[in-house]
């Protein structure tokens, strides 16, 4: 499997650096000004007789470059990049405005998307579903998980799931969900939709 | 205690805990704030729990019997309570839910639920947001959302976390693994409950949410009713399939759990812990009759086997006389006492 940069997801030739467990492409390196490694690869490669007993130095040069992150501090907080990306710990909302862009997604990426859709302050979110207190847990057996009453609800329009299986992010729903939504999918002939699900629910299988 | 109260489908998930996360603008976050910084926003905390009818401590000022409570309930850690970094708890009269004061961030809302009933611990959780968003000056991009000191929680500034009882998953072959893939899909992680002195909890798990950035509220709450749903689902069809086919082995160490637990003198955590588990296995899928054991006190013994503050002193009482007290609360609980 092909290498890729950390920071901008572009394929790595041979070229690359690698610091703090993280793989950055020469470019990237260049960009963060922890090049140095490549800086003194081309010098020596300039030389016509070079110093034998130079290469070793230049090319174990990586082991330097941990200190690099050390270097890019927040002004007002002093925390480092080594600092966030050691422990994800910030020290001040400057912070977020230091460490450029690219480096914020490149971290946010475990997270998903990194654009904000939650809701704004001051504004309480609309957060739909049944607050059931109370119900006798020795009952659990025989209780229905509220969940499930939900999913039955739609079952009187089949477009309205179709439409919404189309759209949604797949990962919501069930196996039952999907499997039942398949069917429905393959009896309206929208089989696009019912082969989409078909190998969700089998990736899940392979995935299991 | 909150708790022990009666929730949806407590045989699986024993509690469903919210952290909303926010900061004051203004100030560096917690772990970077000077020692007049956490007075200031302390002040501010303070002035603030007045208007929202919050009851503000310093913990520093906490007594230890107030430290026990806060720490048996869950409210928060034992490091927390016990450190003198200037830090405040606001107490509501609504059980199960509070707010830490400069720990990881300037404020956290916790709140608390026993069994599913997510949305109720979200809205708990929400009023509160709502109300310091609109008397403090929060810290809030439109890019990012709530701005945290920690990257995972920015964004909502949300943490769910559910506490699982699973011994019927942890003793089929292979199933944790499967649920720990499933849950991947929801954009959840599933963890064994380990102390900070490495010690498990036997068939004790925690499921976190991973997003928070691009996602909306709603969304991870919908998200967590489905994972609760298959996990509740895995767990019960786990014990049936046990109980079904081991049911001898099952009734035998049902038995004995119950026996020992009711009868003992000293007895350790981990060992409490992995004899509740078969309680717990059996207790809805074999024959029970002749033991006197509900949910109520099969989840009571749970919580407060996990959770005792003397458990956690690092000094002042001996392992043995530790073992011998847990003895005696455990007994007393299977009586049907209060062991308070």
């Amino acid at each position: 499997m092909a290498m890729r940069c950390s920071r901008c997801g572009a394929q790595i030739g041979n070229s690359y650096v690698r610091f703090n467990g993280v793989l950055l492409c020469e470019d990237c390196a260049r960009e963060l000004k922890i090049d140095e490694v490549f800086r003194r690869q081309n010098s020596i490669f300039d030389q016509a007789f070079p110093m034998l007993d130079e290469f070793p130095g230049v090319f174990s040069a990586g082991s330097d470059l941990d200190f690099a992150n050390a270097k890019i501090r927040c002004p007002r907080c002093g925390t480092t990049l080594r600092d966030i990306e050691s422990g994800g710990q910030l020290g001040c909302i400057e912070c977020y405005n230091t460490f450029n862009e690219s480096i914020m997604k490149n971290i946010l990426k475990r997270q998903g998307s990194s654009e904000y859709m939650g809701r704004k302050p001051g504004e309480a979110a609309d957060v739909k579903g049944e607050a059931k207190q109370g119900t006798p847990v020795q009952e659990t057996a025989q209780v229905k998980p509220e969940i499930k009453e939900e999913s039955k609800a739609p079952e009187a329009n089949n477009d309205d799931i179709l439409t919404k299986m189309k759209d949604a992010d797949l990962s919501t729903f069930t196996d039952q969900e999907i499997e039942d939504a398949m069917k429905k999918a393959a009896a309206a002939e929208d089989y696009s939709l019912a082969v989409k699900l078909r190998d969700e629910l089998k990736s899940r299988k392979e995935g299991n | 205690m909150w708790y022990e109260k009666e929730g949806n489908n407590m045989d699986v998930v024993l509690s469903t805990k919210i952290v909303l996360n926010r900061n004051i603008k203004g100030f560096p976050f917690p772990p970077k704030m000077s020692d007049a910084d956490r007075e200031n926003v302390l002040g501010m905390a303070r002035q603030a729990a007045g208007t929202m009818g919050l009851n503000f401590v310093r913990t520093d000022e906490l007594e230890d019997n107030a430290k026990e409570d806060l720490y048996n309930q869950f409210y928060a850690g034992y490091a927390f309570l016990n450190s003198n970094a200037k830090t405040g708890y606001l107490m509501s009269k609504t059980e199960g839910l509070g707010v830490i004061i400069n720990n990881t961030d300037h404020i956290s809302i916790v709140s608390m639920v026993p069994g599913t009933d997510v949305v109720t611990a979200y809205k708990r959780a929400d009023d509160l947001a709502v109300q310091f968003e609109k008397s403090m000056d929060i810290a809030y991009t439109d890019k990012f959302g709530f701005l945290t000191s920690q990257i995972k929680s920015v964004g909502t500034g949300m943490q769910l976390m559910m506490t699982l009882a699973l011994p019927g998953i942890e003793k089929t072959e292979g199933a944790v693994q499967v649920l720990a893939k499933r849950v991947e899909k929801y954009d959840w992680q599933m963890i064994p409950m380990t102390h900070s002195d490495g010690i498990r909890e036997n068939g004790i798990y925690v499921l976190t949410n991973v997003a928070t950035l691009g996602i909306t509220e709603q969304e991870i709450i919908d998200k967590t009713r489905k994972v609760q749903e298959d996990i509740i689902k895995l767990e019960n069809s786990c014990r049936k399939n046990i109980c079904t086919k081991k049911k001898g082995v099952v009734e035998d160490q049902y038995y004995r759990a119950y026996a020992t637990l009711s009868y003992c003198r000293r007895i350790e955590t981990a060992e409490a812990l992995t004899l509740i588990n078969w309680l717990r296995l059996g207790q809805n899928y074999i024959d029970t009759s002749d033991a006197d054991l509900d949910w109520n006190k099969i989840n009571k013994l749970t919580q407060k086997v996990r959770r005792n503050y003397t458990d956690s002193a690092v000094k002042g009482v001996r392992p043995k006389d530790r073992a011998s007290a847990r003895a005696a609360f455990i007994r007393d609980i299977m009586k049907g006492g209060q062991a308070s």
